[in-house]
């Protein structure tokens, strides 16, 4: 370990740590555009200046490796002044649209001028004017003016993805990044360039104009698109879900996600959820209350033993299962309790970054809960039981994301032979609205709308909480487990507002007067 | 408030004190009557009273040459806006030389308090708040204005155009 001195403070770091790293460990405020922890050091924005005693002239920290000894200091006023200029420069060609600029509200432009600039600009020449609204491919678009070439994106494409797509073309004031000839920016994790892009060139054509981001709340989870489980952190206000971006997880994903898992907060939005619960009588449709329905159904559970089944997906949380699955054991005394698998042929696929093939969260955590409660089905007891008729009533805890289950169809006309089918699903589906006979649909929460724990395709146990209500009558599992079996739902409400009531992650009031977002932002 | 009771003998002397009052009465009578331009009130629906040119009244949108919005939707009224009254709908425009325009302008006018923060905030004149306001309505009367009200109701004859020249600035390098 070396010992150094950054801004007066002792720091330990392990040799071959550069001194931007160091600061970051140590904690302290360093302004940066082109370096980024989960890429190589280009060393071209010559932002992060960095004074070391003994050396006359200001260096860049993100390739200084720290020796001995050493001492570093970036409060000086020398240092200040040639943040001040270096963005000076950065800023020559940059346009002032910052109303229309997505990036606005978390740019790193604005950040470092914000902290380190407020001079006011010498430069009298025209700007120079580049490619606006370039469309790179499908998922990216590029505005070369806003663009300060901190390479990020090119070394990301480079080094990460491995696609090599982008690069930076022309000389001097005219250089772009762009496109190399008959190549778009197509590949299944392009959405980063945008998350690592310090200011607004590259934006997401799917989040472009939809929100400006300071009206956005952000709270973290875990990606349930894949068994990978990438910590996320997702995008929400009262009008829905708007973007789901990663979060560093050196065990999980690294600095990444994939643009597949960037799509998830869609089926959880309004428009395409279940509002309330809809039982099929002899007279149609009618809609009930998501918890009444449930508690409709415990009657026709309570005598039902063995004749009752429940299929289950590997899309909930280990709680949740947990408590279905005890339900169904222990008070309805039936074992016949069955794992839908979506896509078995590629299962076990992997792309070697961070895609899986097992397109559900938590399929570890449905087979250990499975395998305590001594259960070992096969899909075809299932088929046979149904079309005896031994089976009548089958509760089925549909898939949360639809469009991984490319059998989901099948598997509702499948199901829907039994005498009595109660559907516990999030989305609405077309599918399951066009059923004739006894079918009983309950909207259940997304993942966005609980607490729980997912164990992603190693093993490894993620808890994540609850982001937002966004149908607030819908029921957990759990809580639809405790409303089948004929029990009451119990309001945690005796002890709410006792001061030892509090979660163990509970942030001080001091800490959350700030806003958060402001201060993750000085790491971009 | 304290309430102070002069109980002393003069006070009961209350007559002079009533045709005092009535005098004061009888001479804005007479010159009301004698004077007519002089007189404070008006006969509100038939005569109106003129505000100053700066008065703030409802919003107008203003519109570029060609009669298309200034209004680059990049929501700082909505943001500022300090009664939360604005609702602001972006979307890509067709034309290149706009990229971001609102395909959805809303103002409540009931929510809104004619502070003029929105004007304030807006970085290309596209929104102001005009001398008009007399705007009653009966029941079931529309106070959610869109674009189409804003911008382009019929005492605005087309549209106010600003006298900042989107062209004149770019080439001046603004």
């Amino acid at each position: 370990m070396l010992k150094c001195t950054i801004n007066g403070k002792e720091v330990e770091v392990k040799p071959g740590t550069s001194i931007i790293e160091a600061m970051m460990q140590s904690g302290d405020r360093i302004a940066h555009y082109c370096w980024h922890p989960g890429l190589s050091v280009a060393g071209v924005c010559r932002l992060c200046m960095v004074e070391v005693e003994g050396n006359p002239r200001v260096q860049i920290a993100c390739n200084t490796a720290v020796t001995e000894g050493m001492k570093i200091n970036n409060t000086s006023e020398k240092v200040k002044d040639a943040v001040k200029w270096g963005l000076d420069f950065h800023l020559i060609n940059h346009p002032l649209d910052c109303p229309i600029c997505d990036q606005a509200g978390e740019c790193g432009l604005q950040d470092q001028y914000m902290e380190y600039g407020k001079y006011d600009p010498e430069m009298a020449e025209p700007k120079q004017k580049k490619h606006k609204v370039v469309d790179l491919g499908p998922t990216v678009v590029l505005d070369s003016e806003r663009c300060i070439l901190c390479s990020r994106c090119v070394r990301f494409t480079e080094e990460v993805s491995k696609t090599n797509e982008l690069g930076i073309f022309n000389r001097g004031d005219r250089s772009e990044i762009g496109c190399v000839d008959g190549v778009k920016l197509d590949n299944k994790y392009s959405l980063n360039t945008v998350d690592i892009c310090p200011v607004g060139a590259l934006t997401s054509k799917d989040f472009r104009f939809r929100q400006r981001v300071w009206y956005l709340k952000d709270s973290e989870s875990i990606c349930t698109g894949c068994s990978t489980g990438c910590n996320v952190k997702v995008y929400f206000n009262k009008e829905g879900m708007f973007r789901v971006k990663p979060v560093y997880n050196e065990q999980v994903n690294g600095h990444w996600m994939c643009d597949e898992g960037r799509d998830i907060y869609k089926f959880v939005n309004k428009e395409h959820r279940l509002l309330k619960a809809k039982v099929r009588g002899s007279a149609g449709w009618t809609e009930m209350a998501p918890g009444a329905a449930a508690k409709a159904v415990s009657e026709a559970l309570k005598t039902a033993g063995e004749s009752a089944a429940l299929v289950l997906t590997a899309q909930y949380t280990v709680e949740e299962f947990e408590a279905l699955v005890a339900t169904f054991v222990n008070e309805i005394k039936s074992k016949k309790i069955f794992f839908w698998i979506n896509n078995k042929e590629s299962f076990e696929a992997f792309d070697g970054l961070l895609l899986r093939g097992d397109k559900n969260p938590n399929t570890k955590g449905l087979l250990k809960v499975l395998e305590k409660h001594g259960i070992n089905t096969q899909w075809s007891d299932l088929t046979a039981g149904i079309s005896s008729g031994s089976i009548k009533t089958v509760v089925v805890a549909g898939p949360e994301n639809m469009a991984v289950f490319p059998d989901f169809d099948a598997k509702v006309a499948e199901l829907s032979k039994a005498a009595n089918l109660v559907w516990l699903q999030a989305g609405k589906s077309a599918a399951l609205e066009s059923l004739t006979g006894n079918v009983t649909l309950i909207p259940v929460k997304t993942f966005v709308e609980k607490d729980g724990t997912f164990i992603n395709h190693a093993g490894l146990e993620q808890k994540f909480k609850k982001a937002t209500t966004v149908v607030s009558e819908a029921l957990t599992l759990t809580e639809a487990a405790l409303l089948m079996s004929g029990k009451n739902l119990v309001i945690p409400g005796a002890n709410e507002f006792v001061a030892t009531n509090t979660r163990a992650d509970q942030v001080a009031l001091e800490a959350r007067k700030k806003n958060e977002f402001v201060f993750k932002r000085g790491s971009l | 408030m304290s309430v102070v009771q002069n109980n002393s003998q003069i006070s009961k002397w209350y007559i002079p004190g009533i045709l005092g009052g009535l005098g004061t009465t009888m001479k804005h009578l007479l010159t009301n009557l004698l004077n007519r331009k002089k007189m404070m009130t008006l006969n509100y629906p038939e005569e109106k009273y003129e505000y100053s040119p700066r008065f703030k009244g409802n919003h107008v949108l203003t519109v570029k040459k060609d009669g298309s919005l200034r209004c680059t939707a990049c929501m700082l009224c909505a943001t500022n806006c300090p009664a939360e009254c604005i609702t602001i709908k972006a979307a890509e425009s067709d034309d290149p030389s706009v990229e971001k325009f609102p395909i959805n302008y809303e103002i409540d006018m009931l929510r809104c308090v004619f502070c003029g923060y929105c004007e304030e905030a807006c970085p290309v004149d596209a929104i102001r708040l005009g001398p008009e306001w007399q705007t009653p309505g009966v029941n079931g009367a529309n106070f959610i204005y869109d674009i189409n009200h804003l911008a382009y109701r019929p005492n605005l004859k087309g549209g106010i155009q600003t006298h900042v020249d989107d062209e004149e600035r770019h080439k001046a390098g603004i």
